[in-house]
């Protein structure tokens, strides 16, 4: 991405290589997802090498004035000639980010960080298991297994959202229910009557999914309290830490790991995660406000 | 007095220094040395050499703004037919020397490599950057160097150090950028006489052992990197009001905030020093806080400091125990005061703030 901003660049010098310079990017499609949550369709603007990310990856967006966010990304994975990120309005920046209109251009560096270990799940069963947004950085896992479906095991999806009008990719989940090789299941926190599905916490959904825990490979991605109560009930069906991967989120400026924001104890969570094996943090997410 | 040559150790007469700072000068180098500003002594791009306080010990504040400024532009950019185009902030290749730094500075700035040099803007800058550095004749009461594996006449990080005698400098280069510093200078300085270098090293040892801070226990950064919840850290930072004064004095921290100002037509992203101490530091743009309170806050600084970074970068700490902190935080708080306490053996309490 760097060379492409260098290419914008009038007067190329020093900055050549720096990773803080985004590229135009211009919005060919947005949507609408939930009542916060709206999905934003990127493609270059200038022609350069081709993008390239991995399922888990994030990109820092940029709206010109008002600033840049870690986003990750919901399309499909591989290379692209469109990025697609489902975000929720919650700061300033992703909320001028749902001001943007088709035509629009915003700045995009990326892609950054580690990805989710989709070949590690290649031959064993698969759990997805999603809390509200994190449900968008999960999509390109389960778009890549969906693609390769006979490379993996029983492949569940575990979705719990606070409302039913918070569940996102309501359409796609139908699709999904319709295919006889993936399981999805849903539930909210609060709903009124009108809602015939489960209501309840997401871990709830844990033993209705198929699944041989000594041959099983979980990613969960949600809030910490609930990535931690997902473990537990995995851990409660004989799934070991080591199987388990969790996405873990924190204010990020750079993005590679040098302006010290997303520290997580020892870690980084922009260049170490934002995926980590459970293992590998779960002493910290024992610790109240590391 | 044989042919000057490279290795060679000088020993120069008080007025020898200014000349050379003048006659680097005359090479449109830029200096950067203390100079005495309303009763301060702080860093400045000098002009000329009698402007400079030769004097050995500690600045108001560490050199790394010089390489790492307060506030810098990134890149500025401006709309065209709707697309933002960038454009890079001027570039500055000026060679620039670090004159009469502290030998703690200098080694503070070895810690900014290992975290900013993947920074295009500062690595120009260190790499355009010679080190002069002059061993400290006195300690004062908040130094600790010693503590952190850094010495009064300590050559980490240090292009050339000077030592003083009692009748003017010992000068040696200790890199290949100082030789060339002192090269074009040897055929008009006076080569040392035997033992100046050893008497200027003794009194750097004599300094060293007038600190009175105490070394670090065996395994520091291994036992600190446990202390995460004890609840120590809660009675430490009760005082800490949080203004963060502790990281900008301190010649090792490299945290920086990214600010994007302007609008949709122009604008600019600049990078400013930022803190682990500030509450906004890691506040989502939710509003969510994942370190929400002050001890918390406190207890990342040093960690990070003697446990984190040390694990990471081969047992050194991410402190050269310069002292500023302590010097000027406004209620008192004293990191190495803070890590002896955290490790001097306080019976281990049931973690207390455990949630889970």
């Amino acid at each position: 991405m760097s060379e492409r901003a260098a290419a914008a660049a009038p007067t190329p010098n020093v900055t050549r290589t720096d990773p803080m310079q985004p590229a135009p990017w211009r919005v060919v499609r947005t949507e609408p997802e939930t009542h916060d949550a709206f999905k934003l369709t990127l493609a270059p603007v200038e022609a350069g090498p081709p993008f390239t990310f991995e399922a888990g990856q994030f990109n820092m967006l940029f709206a010109p004035g008002v600033g840049e966010a870690a986003l990750s990304m919901s399309g499909c994975s591989g290379t692209v000639d469109r990025v697609v990120h489902t975000i929720r309005a919650a700061g300033r920046v992703t909320k001028t980010l749902r001001t943007l209109k088709r035509g629009d251009v915003l700045g995009l560096r990326g892609p950054f960080g580690k990805p989710w270990p989709v070949g590690l799940a290649e031959g064993r069963d698969v759990l997805l298991v999603a809390g509200g947004i994190g449900l968008a950085p999960l999509r390109p896992a389960l778009c890549h297994m969906l693609e390769h479906r006979e490379r993996f095991g029983r492949v569940n999806l575990l979705y719990g959202a606070r409302s039913p009008q918070d569940i996102l990719f309501a359409k796609e989940i139908e699709t999904w229910r319709g295919r006889f090789d993936v399981s999805v299941e849903v539930t909210v926190d609060r709903a009124g009557a009108d809602w015939h599905g489960r209501v309840g916490v997401v871990t709830t959904l844990v033993p209705r999914a198929q699944f041989d825990p000594a041959n099983t490979v979980a990613f969960i991605c949600g809030p910490e309290i609930m990535m931690h109560f997902t473990q537990r009930e995995l851990e409660r069906h004989g799934v070991p830490d080591e199987s388990v991967w969790v996405s873990m989120e924190r204010n990020m400026k750079c993005g590679v790991g040098f302006c010290g924001h997303c520290q997580f104890g020892p870690l980084f969570v922009c260049k170490d995660g934002p995926v980590f094996r459970y293992d590998r943090v779960a002493p910290l997410l024992g610790i109240r406000e590391v | 007095m044989g042919t000057p040559s490279a290795g060679q150790i000088h020993r120069l007469g008080r007025d020898q220094l200014a000349s050379w700072v003048d006659a680097l000068l005359g090479e449109r180098k830029r200096v950067f040395a203390p100079v005495l500003r309303r009763g301060l002594r702080v860093l400045r791009a000098v002009e000329r050499a009698q402007d400079v306080d030769f004097a050995p010990g500690r600045t108001r504040w560490s050199p790394k703004e010089f390489l790492f400024p307060r506030t810098e532009t990134l890149f500025s950019y401006e709309n065209r037919d709707g697309v933002p185009v960038l454009a890079d902030p001027p570039a500055d290749d000026v060679p620039r020397i670090l004159f009469g730094v502290q030998p703690c500075d200098a080694a503070g700035l070895v810690r900014l490599d290992s975290i900013l040099l993947q920074d295009p803007f500062y690595a120009r800058r260190r790499e355009l950057t010679t080190v002069v550095a002059i061993a400290c004749s006195e300690a004062a009461p908040e130094c600790f160097c010693t503590a952190v594996g850094g010495s009064p006449a300590g050559q980490e990080g240090v292009d050339v150090l000077l030592a003083p005698l009692e009748t003017g400098w010992v000068v040696r280069a200790l890199s290949p950028k100082g030789e060339a510093l002192l090269a074009p200078r040897r055929g008009g300085w006076e080569t040392a006489a035997a033992g100046d270098w050893e008497a200027a090293l003794e009194q750097a040892g004599r300094v060293a052992g007038s600190i009175g801070r105490r070394e670090l226990p065996a395994a520091w950064a291994e036992k600190l990197e446990q202390s995460f919840a004890d609840p120590i850290w809660d009675e430490l930072a009760r005082r800490c009001v949080g203004c963060s004064i502790c990281a900008y004095v301190c010649p090792s921290c490299s945290c920086f905030d990214v600010a994007d100002e302007g609008s949709d037509a122009c604008g600019s992203r600049c990078r400013t020093w930022d803190s682990c101490s500030f509450r906004l530091f890691t506040q989502h743009g939710s509003g969510h806080n994942p370190r929400a309170t002050q001890p918390a806050r406190s207890r990342q600084r040093v960690l990070h400091k003697f446990a984190f970074y040390p694990l990471q970068h081969g047992g050194r700490a991410m402190c050269v125990g310069c002292g500023r902190c302590i010097r000027s935080c406004p209620v008192g708080m004293d990191i190495h005061a803070e890590v002896v306490e955290v490790m001097s053996g306080r019976p281990e309490k049931e973690a207390g703030d455990v949630q889970r």
